[in-house]
This record gives structure tokens, C-alpha cells and sequence, in this order.
């Protein structure tokens, strides 16, 4: 098998445990749920076969453009999806989280994103790019946690349920925001340094990812010294998220800077 | 000085701070920075103006936001240092003796019994306490003991080593803004140049750009030798990723191009008599070189351009950096009197032969053109980035304790009463209660249990 069908393999066992994991939520079966767990598990060993190959046939990290990075991040969410969503007792999540990894993976195969193995350019042959984007975008997979415990609070009609989405979500940003801080900002930082001579230009990719961290300091915060839980840290750790994926996005389509090549 | 303190400690502040840092962040990514005032005016138009005065135009580095950022590290440093006494106490100050009363209010806590005599039941306690890395202390005297235990008290602390990191972090920028240089210097092979505010010069030996087999650039290479008093010092290779470091200062391969004014050509040279003759020559643009011939004695190349075009009123122009027409304006000298000037073009061979001034005995053939190199190396002293290293490793760090290294903290208040002893234990953990609760209630049971 090559890459580009591993990968659909992938796709169609990510969507096969999306369908199993929401019959299971709306059957009320948790049962089930074990069925799209499997699911997940052998989608992530064939995803995992399919990053194996690209980076065998490329030679370098397998996140240097649009298709790969979201590849990766997608790889990530299952993964945290199984190790962090298993001790989180909340049924929700793994259905919603893999509604988010089915649709990165649907606009990865999508033909708007060029899939071409391309050459690095010099500034890219680092072995920070692993350090940077890896550990990042496993950061950001836990933001996307925190985002959905967010949501789901914001829905949540029981007390109990609330009490567990909001202690998710934290655990998650406690997890998450040491690695985006050290992925994001600090590797990105000695990366800068080591190919063009300064940590910080200012470039609006960099400026994001400083807004990103601001908010989730904002949410540790405003919970630790002004007592913030429930609605208001949801709100805080949704807003979040979605700063996370403006500066993964959004900066590349509607920003110009630095960062061009992801 | 009070109120200053008040007024800087504040939590509610930092929040205030953290959303507008955040909003004019935000703003300086929607309005281009460090544009020409010709783009903002034909972005903005008459806003452009406001612009300018708020200084919207290069936010990072304008008074306001500075300001803004001074302040925030104002209210990060006052908030930690006022509250570090308090938490110092806590985690390291001797124990104080309380009573069983004092522990109902907590929400872990447990009440038993133990046989006498009283240091008999201290001993298990503090043992209990021991054996799941407890440190214990104990306050009070005669019947009535309190042993405090504590554990990863380090953990308390977390939130000030990430205060003090982004601190220093922030003085590192602070340094490199005021202490740090910064300087292109441009070479062209065999070039060398001192650099700007250092004892020493550097010397670009050689320039190269590799390429993919299928196109695209690899990797562009300087090598570049240090002089320092007129010796060589030492000699490396600077490519994107891999700058030079020496003294202090580091070397990045920053730019580089193609100096076409720095040509290297070979031209074939025959002559109309004669269908036999035809000899090369090589030289740069501007040499004038011997050529051994009855007719000819010197060859010169005036001027050379990669792209070929006639301007106006018919004067040469350069259209662009790229060979797309390569050609030559050459001269031919016998002693002082020049018997040929004429352009030849590498791609129209055939071209301008007949243009050539006068009647010229000589015929000229653009063989090769290759262009000099130059390459063009960021100088680089930075003493604030070793702070931002420092703080990095500080914020790293802080975390770690802030989120993984929670204090937790047991008392036990013992009392001596009709002949045994009863036992009131309490305890908090500023995070993980759930796992808390667990210890908590482990090292109680073990206690009861009769030994
Ligand atoms: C972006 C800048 C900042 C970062 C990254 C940061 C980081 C942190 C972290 C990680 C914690 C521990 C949170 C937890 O245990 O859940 C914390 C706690 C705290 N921070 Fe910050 N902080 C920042 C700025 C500030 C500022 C400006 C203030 C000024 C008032 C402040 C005041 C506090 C206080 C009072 C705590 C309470 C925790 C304790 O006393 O241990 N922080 N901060």
C-alpha cells in the first residue's frame, strides 16, 4: 500500500468510528463506544504507516506544507483522543473530537491541498522543525479538548457532567500550554535565532501564537486567583482554541509574513 | 507606596492587561507594519495619517505598546514579590500548633483513635506520614501535639519561577533592542571586510548555490574565513541554519546574488579576411587584456548585461537580473586607436556584427557568461539572547512545578485524653484533590489498623 491510500484507509476508519461513536452517544450504549475506539486504533496505525512513508519517501519531517501539517495535527487528536480521552469519563468527547479529526483529514484529502512531495527549502532543513511543529501541534490537539469540554459544558444540563467538562478542560489546558509554550513559542524562538540571527520579528504568526498563549494564560488566571469556573473559563478556553487555529490558518490565507511555507 | 503596591498586585490588573496587550496584538497583525508612507496611503487614504500619529503603523515598537508591556511586567514583578512571603511561610515556616477544632473546616480530613502513651502514637503518625514523603514538624507541648506534614513544597512556587522567567525573558528583549547589533555586510568572492563594532574581519573564500535535481534551491554556502590581525583564523561553512559564531558575534547566511558587473566572459574572436582564424579569450568586464596579433593588440569588454533591452531614444537598458540576453559591448584596440566596438549578444550570434562602429576587421562570439557571486552575511551580536534562553528554561520549569508538582499538606492534631489518644487529621492540596483524597485516606486507614 502507498501513502495516499493508507491515508484514505485512514479517512474511512476515522469516519467509521465517528458514525460508531455517535450512535453510541445518541443510543445512549457506551458499549459501543468501544467499537469506535477499535476503530480509531487501527485508523491511527494505518495514519501512522502513511506519516512512516511520507517521510521515508521525502526525507524530512512530515509537516512542511499545508497537507502534511494537517495530516499531523489530525494524527495527533486521535491520539490524544485515545490515551487523554479514556480517563476523562466523559462519553461526549471522543465523538465530537473525532468530528473535528474527520473533517481536518476530509480537507487534508481535499484537492485543494496540493499533496506533492516537495524539496526543503534551506530554511526549513532543521531538525527544530521536528522540535517546533510537532511539539506544537501536539499542544494544540489538547486545545482542541479544551474546546470541545468547552462546548459541551455550554450544553451540559447536569451539574455533575458540568463538574467533569470543566475539570477536562483544564487538565487539558495544563497539559496543553506547557507544550504549546515550549513547541510554539520557545523552540520557535531558538529556531528563528539559529536560521535568521534573531528570536522574535514580530511576523504575525508569531504575534498569533503570542495572542493564543495570552488567552490561555488568561483562562489559568482569571480560574486560580479570581475564582472563574464553569461558563466563563469555557467561554475563555473556546476563544482560545480558536485564536490556536487562526494562527494556524487563518494567518496563512488571510496574513502575510514569515511563515509562508505552512 | 501602598497604594502603588495595591495597586500593582492586583490580579484584576494582569486581566485588564492581558486583553488589551491581546487587542493592539491583534491590531498590529491587520495593519501591515513597517510599510513605505506611499503604501499606507494607498491602502488607508486619509487614515493613513491617523495611522502614522498612533504609531499603528510599527505598533511593536511604539511608545503606547512599550508601555503597555512595561506595565505588565510592573504588575507581574509587584504580584509575585508580595506574595512570595506569604507562600515562603507556608511551604518552609516552622509548624504551629493548632487544635482538632481548627481541622473541621476542611473538606479532607478524619478523626480516630490511638493506644497511648503519646509519643508511641507520634511515632506512627510521623511515620505513616514518612513512608508517603511526608516532611513532618511538630508544634506544641504536653498533652496536646500538632505535626505538620508537607510534601513537594517546591510545587508553590511554580507560578513565581514562571513570573521570573518572563521576566527575564522580557529584559532579554530589552537587551537586545539597546545592546544588540546587527549589520549586512556583502561580499563578493575573495572579498573580505571588517566588521562593524568588532577587532576582527571576515573573508568570503568561496559562494555557492546547490540545487535539487529537479529544480529549486538546496542550500546556499559561504564559505567564510575569520581574520583577525591580518592572520586566518579559522574557516567554515555558513549555510541557512548553520551561522558561524566567534567573539560573540554570529554569522548567518543572510542573502546572496548574482553580481553580473563582476562577469566573467569568453569570447571567440575571428576575423572577416580570414575564415581560418578564430581564438578565445577570457576576461571580466572592465579588463582590458593582451592579445598577440598583428592587427589587434588589446581586447575590453566596457559593460555587460544579463537582460538586453534598447530604452528610449535607443539607449541600452538592463530589463532584469536574469540572463534572458546576455550581451557584451566589446572593444578591440591596436596600440591607442580602437579598430572595434560593437554589443554581442550570447543568444543572437548573428546580431549587431553589422552595427559595429566603423568597418571593423574583427568578428566577436559571446561563448560563456558566468556572473560573480556575492553573498551577503547578517553580522549578529545579541547579548539578550543568552536571558531568553535563561527564562525560557525558567518558564519550562515553573510549569512543570505549577501543573505536576502540586504541595500537598496533612495536620494532625494529637491529644492526650483519658487515657488514649485522640487523633484529628486534615489536609489540602492546592491541585489533583481527587488523588489527594486517595493518599489521604490511605495513610489513615494504615493508622487505624491495629499493628
Ligand atoms: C503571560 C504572562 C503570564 C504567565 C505565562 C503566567 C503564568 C502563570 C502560571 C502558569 C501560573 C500558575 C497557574 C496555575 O497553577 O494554575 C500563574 C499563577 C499566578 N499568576 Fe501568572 N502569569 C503571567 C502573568 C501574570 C501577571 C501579569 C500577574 C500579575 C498580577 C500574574 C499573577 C499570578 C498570580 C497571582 C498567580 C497565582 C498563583 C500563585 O500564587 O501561586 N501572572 N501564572
Amino acid at each position: 500500500m502507498n501513502e495516499s491510500s493508507l491515508f484514505s484507509a485512514a479517512f474511512a476508519l476515522y469516519a467509521g468510528a465517528l458514525v460508531v461513536y455517535f450512535a453510541a452517544l445518541f443510543a445512549r450504549r457506551e458499549g459501543w463506544g468501544r467499537g469506535g475506539l477499535i476503530l480509531a486504533v487501527i485508523g491511527l496505525s494505518f495514519h501512522t504507516a502513511a506519516l512512516i512513508l511520507r517521510t521515508a519517501a521525502s526525507g524530512h519531517a512530515p509537516f512542511t506544507n499545508m497537507y502534511e501539517s494537517l495530516s499531523f495535527l489530525s494524527w495527533a487528536l486521535v491520539l490524544v483522543l485515545i490515551i487523554f480521552g479514556r480517563g476523562a469519563r466523559v462519553p461526549a468527547l471522543a465523538p465530537y473530537l473525532m468530528l473535528i479529526v474527520v473533517a481536518l483529514v476530509a480537507l487534508a484529502s481535499s484537492p485543494l491541498m496540493p499533496k506533492d512531495v516537495t524539496p526543503l527549502v534551506p530554511a526549513l532543513q532543521s531538525y527544530w522543525l521536528w522540535l517546533h511543529v510537532s511539539v506544537t501541534l501536539v499542544g494544540e490537539a489538547f486545545f482542541a479538548v479544551a474546546f470541545v469540554a468547552g462546548l459541551l459544558y455550554l450544553t451540559a444540563g447536569t451539574e455533575e457532567k458540568k463538574e467533569k467538562l470543566d475539570a477536562l478542560a483544564y487538565r487539558a489546558v495544563a497539559v496543553g500550554f506547557p507544550l504549546f509554550t515550549l513547541g510554539g513559542l520557545v523552540f520557535g524562538m531558538v529556531w528563528a535565532y539559529r536560521a535568521w540571527g534573531r528570536y522574535w520579528a514580530w511576523d504575525p504568526k508569531e504575534v498569533w501564537s503570542l495572542i493564543t498563549w495570552f488567552v490561555f494564560a488568561l483562562y489559568l488566571h482569571t480560574r486560580i486567583v479570581m475564582g472563574w469556573k464553569g461558563k466563563r473559563s469555557a467561554i475563555v478556553a473556546i476563544a482560545g482554541f480558536l485564536a490556536a487555529l487562526f494562527t494556524y490558518f487563518g494567518v496563512n490565507y488571510l496574513l502575510s509574513g514569515l511563515h509562508s511555507y505552512v | 507606596m501602598r497604594s502603588f503596591a495595591r495597586f500593582f498586585s492586583s490580579v484584576k490588573l494582569a486581566i485588564v492587561l492581558f486583553i488589551l496587550v491581546t487587542l493592539a496584538s491583534i491590531l498590529g497583525t491587520l495593519i501591515p507594519q513597517g510599510r513605505s508612507p506611499a503604501e499606507y496611503v494607498a491602502r488607508y487614504g486619509g487614515l493613513s495619517g491617523v495611522f502614522t500619529a498612533l504609531q499603528l503603523t510599527r505598533l511593536y515598537s511604539s511608545v503606547w505598546y512599550l508601555a503597555l508591556v512595561f506595565l505588565f511586567a510592573l504588575n507581574t514583578a509587584v504580584c509575585t514579590v508580595t506574595r512570595f512571603g506569604t507562600k515562603w511561610r507556608k511551604s518552609f515556616g516552622p509548624a504551629v500548633a493548632t487544635d482538632a477544632q481548627a481541622l473541621q473546616g476542611h473538606k479532607v480530613k478524619g478523626r480516630f483513635r490511638l493506644p497511648p502513651p503519646l509519643e508511641a502514637a507520634e511515632d506512627r503518625v510521623r511515620g505513616a506520614l514518612r513512608s508517603r514523603g511526608y516532611r513532618v514538624e511538630k508544634a506544641g507541648s504536653g498533652g496536646t501535639l500538632t505535626l505538620l506534614g508537607r510534601k513537594r513544597r517546591l510545587g508553590r512556587f511554580g507560578s513565581d519561577v514562571v513570573h521570573l522567567g518572563l521576566l527575564v525573558i522580557l529584559a532579554g528583549g530589552l537587551t537586545s533592542t539597546l545592546a544588540g547589533k546587527r549589520s549586512n555586510i556583502a561580499l563578493r568572492e575573495g572579498e573580505s571586510a571588517d566588521v562593524p563594532g568588532a577587532a576582527f574581519a571576515v573573508r568570503l573564500d568561496r559562494f555557492e548555490t546547490e540545487y535539487y535535481p529537479r529544480g529549486g534551491v538546496k542550500d546556499w554556502k559561504s564559505t567564510v574565513t575569520v581574520v583577525e590581525d591580518g592572520a586566518p583564523v579559522l574557516t567554515r561553512v555558513v549555510e541557512v541554519n548553520h551561522p558561524l559564531t566567534y567573539r560573540g558575534f554570529a554569522f548567518y547566511q543572510s542573502s546572496y546574488g548574482r553580481d553580473w558587473q563582476r562577469s566573467t566572459l569568453v569570447l571567440e574572436v575571428r576575423k572577416r579576411a580570414d575564415a581560418a582564424f578564430s581564438r578565445t579569450v577570457t576576461l571580466e568586464v572592465g579588463d582590458k587584456v593582451a592579445f598577440d596579433d598583428a592587427e589587434v593588440t588589446h581586447v575590453s569588454v566596457r559593460q555587460f548585461v544579463p537582460d538586453f533591452m534598447l530604452g528610449e531614444g535607443n539607449r541600452v537598458q538592463n530589463r532584469s537580473q536574469e540572463p534572458n540576453n546576455p550581451a557584451a559591448l566589446v572593444e578591440a584596440w591596436k596600440g591607442e586607436s580602437r579598430v572595434h566596438m560593437g554589443w554581442v549578444f550570447a543568444k543572437y550570434p548573428d546580431f549587431g556584427q553589422g552595427h559595429a562602429e566603423g568597418r571593423s576587421p574583427l568578428v566577436f562570439v559571446l561563448k560563456t557568461y558566468a556572473a560573480g557571486n556575492y553573498s551577503v552575511l547578517e553580522a549578529a551580536k545579541d547579548p539578550g539572547a543568552g536571558f531568553v534562553w535563561a527564562g525560557s528554561v525558567l518558564i519550562t520549569l515553573g510549569f512543570f512545578l505549577a501543573f505536576y508538582w502540586p504541595p500537598r499538606e496533612v495536620r494532625v492534631v494529637l491529644e492526650e485524653a483519658q487515657g488514649r489518644i485522640d487523633v484529628a487529621a486534615a489536609g489540602e492540596a492546592a491541585k489533583g484533590r481527587e488523588a489527594f483524597r486517595k493518599e489521604f485516606d490511605r495513610i489513615f486507614d494504615d493508622l487505624r489498623r491495629p499493628s
